[in-house]
C-alpha cells in the first residue's frame, strides 16, 4: 500500500483524471429504461414471473424478462427483420444510455469506445442455425441474414452501426464477472487514450434454448433460481471530460480487481484479497464501504462471497444489495446489473462495492466506487 | 534506461528504448494445422507448407466441397497436465496447450509465473460453438430434456481464458475472452500491450482460439465465400476462405522483466489501433480500415514508410482482399510486401490474428518474409508484392498485422525487432 491519505468518499470524483461514471441505464425485468429499474430495486420489488406461452415447454416456469419486449417493439421495423433478441437488447441498452447521457455523447463518433459483454451471444440464434443446417433438405439451407447473429460480436456490432459508434468497438465475456471485466477493458483503453469515452456494459437474452443448457449446466436443479435477462450498461469518461460536456459525475471509479482460486474452498481467500486489494489502491478505509452489491448466487458461492466481503470490511456495516434476487440470474449481465443496482441505491458520498464469485471459471473481482456528493 | 546513441536516435521511436513502458514478447505457443509448437511452426512458414484438407470436423454430405484447415496431429493430453480434459472443449484445449507452450518457451517456471500479476486474454469466434453443434444434433434426436450436462458447462466462451488460469494454477490473475470475431486475436494481444504499459500486470498471455464448426463454415458456405480448394490471397482466381481453426498464444512482458529474468526477446510490440466501421454487419469498408492503420501506426510513432511487410488479413474473399488492398494504397504511397498467412492456415478465425502475430514476431527474429502460397496471378485489383509461393529473406524493423471482423470490427498491429543495444 502505498503512503496515500485515506480518501473521503466522494472527493476523488473532483480529479480531473479519475475516471468517473457520467451516466447508466438498465433495459430489465422491470422495463425499459433507468426510471423503471432505479424505481425496483429501490423498492425492492421482485419483477420474476411466470412464463407465458411463447416460451415454453421449457425447464422453467418463472424467469425476469423484459416486459413486453421485442426488438420491433422497441426498436421499430426497419432494420429489426432478422435482429435477434439478444441483439435488440443491446440496442435498446445503448438507446437509453445515449438519452441518459444526451444525444451529444455521440457527437465525435471516432472518440467513443462501446465495450460490451455477453455470454456467448445467442445461444438461440447460434443452435436454430446449426438446426437449419441439420434439417433442411440441403445443409446449406440457412438464412444468409442470421448468420451475423451466430457470431458473437453482433450485438456490439450492430449496436455500434445503429447509433453510429465508430470507436474501439470490442466484445467481452467472462461469467458472471462480464460486466466487471468490461468495466476493467473500458477503463484500459481509456487510460491508453484509445477513446475519449466509452460506453459499457454487458446484455442477456433469456430464451429456451438458454434456459435448457443452464438447465443441465446446473446439473438439471431447478432450485437455484430463476433466470432473468436485459441489458446495463454506464458512460465512463473523465472526471474533466465529464464537467466539460455539462454531465454531472455520478460515481469515481476507484479500483477494479480480479483474482482466481484452485480450489473452491479458496474462494473466500481469494475474494476477501480482491476487495483488500482495491481498498488499499484506493487508500480507502474498509468500513468507510457502505453498499455492497453482490452476485448473491443463492447457493454455496453466494454464502461464501458474503463472508469474504463481511470479513474484508470487517464487519457489518455495509448495507448488502442483491439485485439477482429481484430480477434473476442475468448470467453475463449479472455484474453490470449489479452496478447499476448501486448506483441506484447509494447514498450520496458512499463508498459502493461490487463484488462477484464466478464457480465456472474459478475466478473472482470487484470494482469500488464513490458515489458523488450530490 | 539506457542512454540514446545519438540525436538522431532520440527521434527514431523504433529504436528508443524505455524500459519499464517498451512491451516485448518473450514466448509464443501456436497449436496450428502447418505445425504444432515454435520450430514446427517456424518450419511451416519458411517452407510455405499447406494445411489443407478435407473437413472432418463435422459431417459435410449435402455440401459440393468440403475443405479445411483442420488440426489433425494434437493429442490434449501431451500438453495439458492439471485440469480434465474431457471438461474442457476443443477450442479451450487449443488454449490451454498453446498458453502451456509459450509459457515453457518464454522459460517461465510455473511458480515464477504464479508470483506474477498476469492478465489472460483470449480471443475467439466461437468459443466452443462445436459443441453447441453437437448439442442441436442431441436436441433434435432425443429433444432438450437430455442435454449432455459436460456440454453444457463447457461451451461458454469465457472458458477459453478461464481454462488456461486453472490450468497455470494462476490466482492473481485477471482472466478474460474476447470474442470479437475474427479480430479478436489482435484485440487480445493489443489488450496485454495496454496493461503492461499501463503498469497494471507484469505478464500477459494473450491471443485467440478457435475449433472448426459446422456452424460456421455452413454460413461462409451460404454467403458463397468458402473456397472449393485452396486459398488463395490476392489471386486473379481467389475463391473464397477455408475455415481453420488452432490457437496463439504469446506471452508479453515489460522489457525490464525480460532483461531481469535474461529471457529470449522475439520481437517488441510498438502500438496498435482499435476502430469501427459502424457501417454493415459482413462488408469491410475502405476508408474505416485506412483510418484504423493510421491510428496503429501513430500509436506505434511510426511512419508508413518504415513498416517493411504487411500481414494482410487475407481472407481471399473477393471483397476483402480487395478492400484491404485499396485502404493499404490509401495509407502507403508505396506498400511494402503485403502476404497472407491465410494461404497456408486457413482462417482460424479468433486465432487467426494471434497465429499472424506469432507469424510476425518470428518474422522479425528469424529475418524473412512469410510466403502468400498457392499464388499463380496477382490480381490488378490487388496489385502489389505478395511474396507469392517462397519465403524471403529479409532484415525487418516494422511489421504490420491487419485484422478485420463482421462488423466493421478492425484491429491493427505493430510489431518491431528488438536489438540489444550496447
Amino acid at each position: 500500500m502505498t503512503t496515500a491519505e485515506p480518501s473521503t468518499p466522494g472527493t476523488l470524483v473532483r480529479s480531473a483524471g479519475q475516471l468517473v461514471i457520467s451516466a447508466y441505464t438498465a433495459v430489465s425485468p422491470y422495463g425499459v429504461g433507468r426510471a423503471a429499474f432505479d424505481d425496483g430495486v429501490r423498492a425492492g420489488r421482485p419483477a420474476t414471473g411466470a412464463l407465458g406461452e411463447a416460451w415454453l415447454p421449457g425447464p422453467y416456469a418463472v424467469a425476469g424478462l423484459i416486459p413486453g419486449f421485442t426488438a420491433a417493439g422497441a426498436l421499430g421495423n426497419k432494420g429489426t427483420r432478422s435482429m435477434d433478441r439478444a441483439t435488440a437488447i443491446a440496442v435498446t441498452t445503448v438507446r437509453e444510455l445515449i438519452i441518459e447521457a444526451g444525444a451529444a455523447v455521440t457527437g465525435q463518433p471516432e472518440q467513443v469506445g462501446l465495450v460490451l459483454g455477453t455470454g456467448h451471444g445467442s445461444v438461440q440464434s447460434i443452435m436454430d442455425f446449426t438446426r437449419d443446417s441439420l434439417t433442411g433438405e440441403k445443409p446449406y439451407h440457412v438464412d444468409p441474414a442470421q448468420f451475423p447473429n451466430t457470431v458473437m460480436n453482433r450485438a456490439a456490432g450492430q449496436s455500434a452501426i445503429w447509433h453510429g459508434i465508430r470507436g474501439p468497438n470490442t466484445t467481452i465475456s467472462g461469467g458472471w464477472l462480464t460486466g466487471l471485466l468490461a468495466l476493467s477493458y473500458a477503463a484500459r483503453i481509456y487510460r491508453a487514450g484509445r477513446c475519449a469515452r466509452a460506453l459499457c456494459g454487458s446484455v442477456e437474452e433469456y430464451s429456451r434454448q438458454r434456459a435448457w443448457l443452464e438447465f443441465h449446466a446446473r446439473g438439471g436443479v431447478s432450485g437455484t433460481g430463476a433466470l432473468g435477462e436485459g441489458g446495463a450498461a454506464v458512460l465512463l469518461e473523465s472526471a474533466r471530460g465529464a464537467t466539460e460536456a455539462g454531465r454531472t459525475p455520478l460515481a469515481a471509479v476507484l479500483a477494479i480487481r480480479f483474482g482466481a482460486f484452485g480450489a473452491p474452498a479458496d474462494a473466500g481467500t481469494a475474494l476477501a484479497g480482491c476487495v483488500r486489494g482495491a481498498l488499499a489502491s484506493a487508500g480507502a478505509a474498509p468500513e468507510s464501504v457502505r453498499i455492497v452489491s453482490g452476485v448473491d448466487d443463492g447457493g454455496e458461492f453466494g454464502a461464501v462471497e458474503r463472508a469474504a466481503v463481511r470479513d474484508a470490511l470487517g464487519g457489518d456495516g455495509a448495507r448488502w444489495v442483491s439485485c439477482r434476487r429481484l430480477i434473476g440470474d442475468t448470467s453475463a449481465a449479472a455484474t453490470s446489473f449489479q452496478l447499476a443496482t448501486a448506483l441506484a441505491v447509494a447514498e450520496p458520498g458512499d463508498l459502493a462495492l461490487v463484488t462477484g464469485v464466478d464457480p465456472d471459471g474459478a475466478t473472482v473481482g470487484c470494482a469500488l466506487l464513490s458515489v458523488a456528493r450530490s | 534506461m539506457t542512454p540514446p546513441a545519438s540525436d538522431e536516435d532520440l527521434e527514431d521511436t523504433v529504436n528508443a528504448v524505455d524500459e519499464q513502458h517498451d512491451v516485448v514478447i518473450t514466448g509464443l505457443g501456436v497449436v496450428t494445422s502447418i505445425g504444432i509448437g515454435v520450430a514446427d511452426f517456424l518450419a511451416g512458414l519458411l517452407t510455405g507448407r499447406s494445411g489443407v484438407k478435407p473437413i472432418t470436423a463435422f459431417d459435410v454430405s449435402g455440401f459440393a466441397y468440403a475443405n479445411g484447415c483442420e488440426v489433425t496431429d494434437f493429442d490434449p493430453a501431451e500438453w495439458i497436465e492439471r485440469i480434465d480434459i474431457a471438461e474442457v472443449g476443443r477450442a479451450s484445449q487449443f488454449s490451454v496447450a498453446a498458453a502451456r507452450m509459450a509459457v515453457a518457451d518464454a522459460g517461465l517456471a510455473s511458480d515464477e509465473l504464479r508470483g506474477r500479476r498476469t492478465l489472460v486474454s483470449v480471443g475467439t469466434t466461437d468459443g466452443e460453438s462445436h459443441d453447441l453443434d453437437t448439442l442441436t444434433g442431441h436436441q433434435l434426436r432425443h429433444g432438450p430434456e437430455s442435454l449432455d450436462t459436460t456440454m453444457a458447462r463447457r461451451y461458454p466462451a469465457s472458458r477459453l481464458a478461464t481454462s488456461v488460469v486453472r490450468e497455470l494454477g494462476l490466482t492473481d490473475v485477471e482472466a478474460v475472452t474476447i470474442p470479437t470475431a475474427c479480430a479478436a486475436g489482435n484485440y487480445a494481444i493489443g489488450y496485454g500491450f495496454d496493461a503492461i504499459r499501463g503498469g497494471d500486470v507484469d505478464v500477459a498471455l494473450c491471443g485467440g482460439a478457435d475449433a472448426v464448426c459446422r456452424k460456421t463454415f455452413t454460413g461462409f458456405y451460404r454467403l458463397g465465400t468458402i473456397a472449393p480448394q485452396v486459398c488463395q490471397p490476392f489471386d486473379r482466381d481467389r475463391k473464397g476462405i477455408l475455415t481453420g481453426e488452432g490457437a496463439g498464444i504469446l506471452v508479453m512482458e515489460s522489457l525490464a522483466s525480460a532483461r531481469a529474468r535474461g529471457a529470449r526477446i522475439y520481437a517488441r510490440v510498438l502500438g496498435y489501433g482499435l476502430n469501427c466501421d459502424a457501417h454493415h454487419p459482413v462488408a469491410p469498408d475502405q476508408d474505416s480500415l485506412a483510418r484504423c492503420m493510421e491510428l496503429a501506426h501513430r500509436n506505434a510513432g511510426i511512419k508508413p514508410e518504415e513498416v517493411d511487410f504487411i500481414s494482410a488479413h487475407g481472407t481471399g474473399t473477393k471483397a476483402n482482399d480487395t478492400t484491404e488492398v485499396g485502404a493499404i494504397r490509401q495509407v502507403f504511397d508505396a506498400p511494402p510486401p503485403t502476404v497472407s498467412i491465410k494461404s497456408m492456415l486457413g482462417h482460424s478465425m479468433g486465432a487467426a490474428s494471434a497465429l499472424a502475430s506469432a507469424a510476425c514476431a518470428l518474422a522479425l527474429h528469424e529475418s524473412f518474409i512469410p510466403p502468400t502460397v498457392n499464388h499463380n496471378e496477382t490480381d490488378p485489383e490487388c496489385a502489389l508484392d505478395c511474396v507469392p509461393n517462397q519465403a524471403r529473406e529479409a532484415e525487418l524493423n516494422v511489421v504490420q498485422n491487419n485484422a478485420l471482423a463482421f462488423a466493421g470490427n478492425n484491429a491493427v498491429l505493430v510489431l518491431g525487432r528488438y536489438r540489444e543495444l550496447v
